[in-house]
């Protein structure tokens, strides 16, 4: 399906900083048009093996749509998900003021 | 808000990150390839080898009007400066020069500029035909292609359309 294309589009921002007690997740291409939103302000800490969860339950179908297809930054540095999963209580935990960015497939050049 | 064929700028001019003979940049701006093969010429050189990357006006037969790009800033300048460090090392060049345009990019303009200089023309084509493959499949930019009827994110890596470009809710 095709949006017209007078539909909006927007760039992302530069991060706005986040309330206390939450962090700055930010959604680009693919992950900001399943959303609609640059970015949203999540409650902090949040471990990051729960970090897809929670967005399935505000966002219906982003797993399988979306994050399947995605990598993922926290503070600039990739992390994966499963790998902090498999870590269990030792997994990497986002604290607040983190900035954690889902990354589509790229398209440079 | 913005339009589609006004993408809101996150930053102005030239957003740059550089090392000893290597310079990666992003910009809204026209790029201006002159500036570029500047930034890398040297005495020490005999050969300059610039790439310009240009929009097309078609995807698989389908009319593409004109392509919008956006970007994660930070990490695709740490992307960038990391390939450029590599490939400079790599094939011994004298120095290496990338700049990436964002926003709104007309059909037949520039949207990537790698200016490479080394000491002789072998390294420079070879390095810049690899550099531009890795920018491609890692630097965290992404394209919109805009067709007469809307616009869908592209994906290098499996050259498939991505998910139509939504209106923005926020």
């Amino acid at each position: 399906m095709y949006y017209p294309s007078s539909a909006v589009t927007q760039e992302v921002m530069s991060a706005p900083k986040a309330p206390p007690g939450r962090f700055t997740l930010l959604y680009f291409a693919a992950a900001s048009s399943f959303t609609r939103r640059q970015h949203d302000f999540l409650v902090a800490p949040l471990p990051l093996a729960q970090l897809y969860d929670e967005l399935e339950k505000s966002y219906a179908g982003i797993k399988e749509q979306v994050l399947s297809s995605c990598a993922l930054t926290l503070n600039l540095d990739y992390v994966d998900p499963e790998e902090e999963a498999s870590k269990g209580e030792k997994g990497a935990v986002i604290q607040p003021g983190d900035e954690v960015a889902i990354i589509p497939p790229v398209s440079a050049g | 808000m913005a339009s589609a064929d006004r993408p809101q700028r996150v930053f102005e001019g030239e957003q740059s990150l550089s090392d000893t003979n290597v310079f990666v940049s992003l910009t809204y701006d026209e790029l201006d390839a002159s500036k570029a093969m500047a930034r890398v010429k040297s005495p020490k050189a005999g050969a300059v080898v610039l790439f310009a990357g240009c929009t097309r006006d078609s995807f698989n037969s389908k009319t593409v009007t004109h392509l919008a790009y956006s970007t994660y800033a930070p990490l695709a300048l740490r992307t960038l400066l990391a390939i450029a460090k590599d490939i400079h090392r790599q094939y011994e060049l004298v120095a290496i020069a990338i700049t990436h345009r964002l926003g709104r990019v007309d059909i037949g303009e520039e949207s990537i500029l790698i200016a490479i200089s080394a000491p002789h023309r072998k390294a420079g084509w070879t390095a810049g035909e690899e550099c531009l493959e890795r920018v491609k499949d890692r630097v965290e930019i992404w394209k919109e292609e805009w067709f007469e009827d809307g616009g869908i994110w592209r994906s290098n890596r499996d050259g498939a359309a991505g998910v139509p470009v939504a209106e923005e809710r926020s």
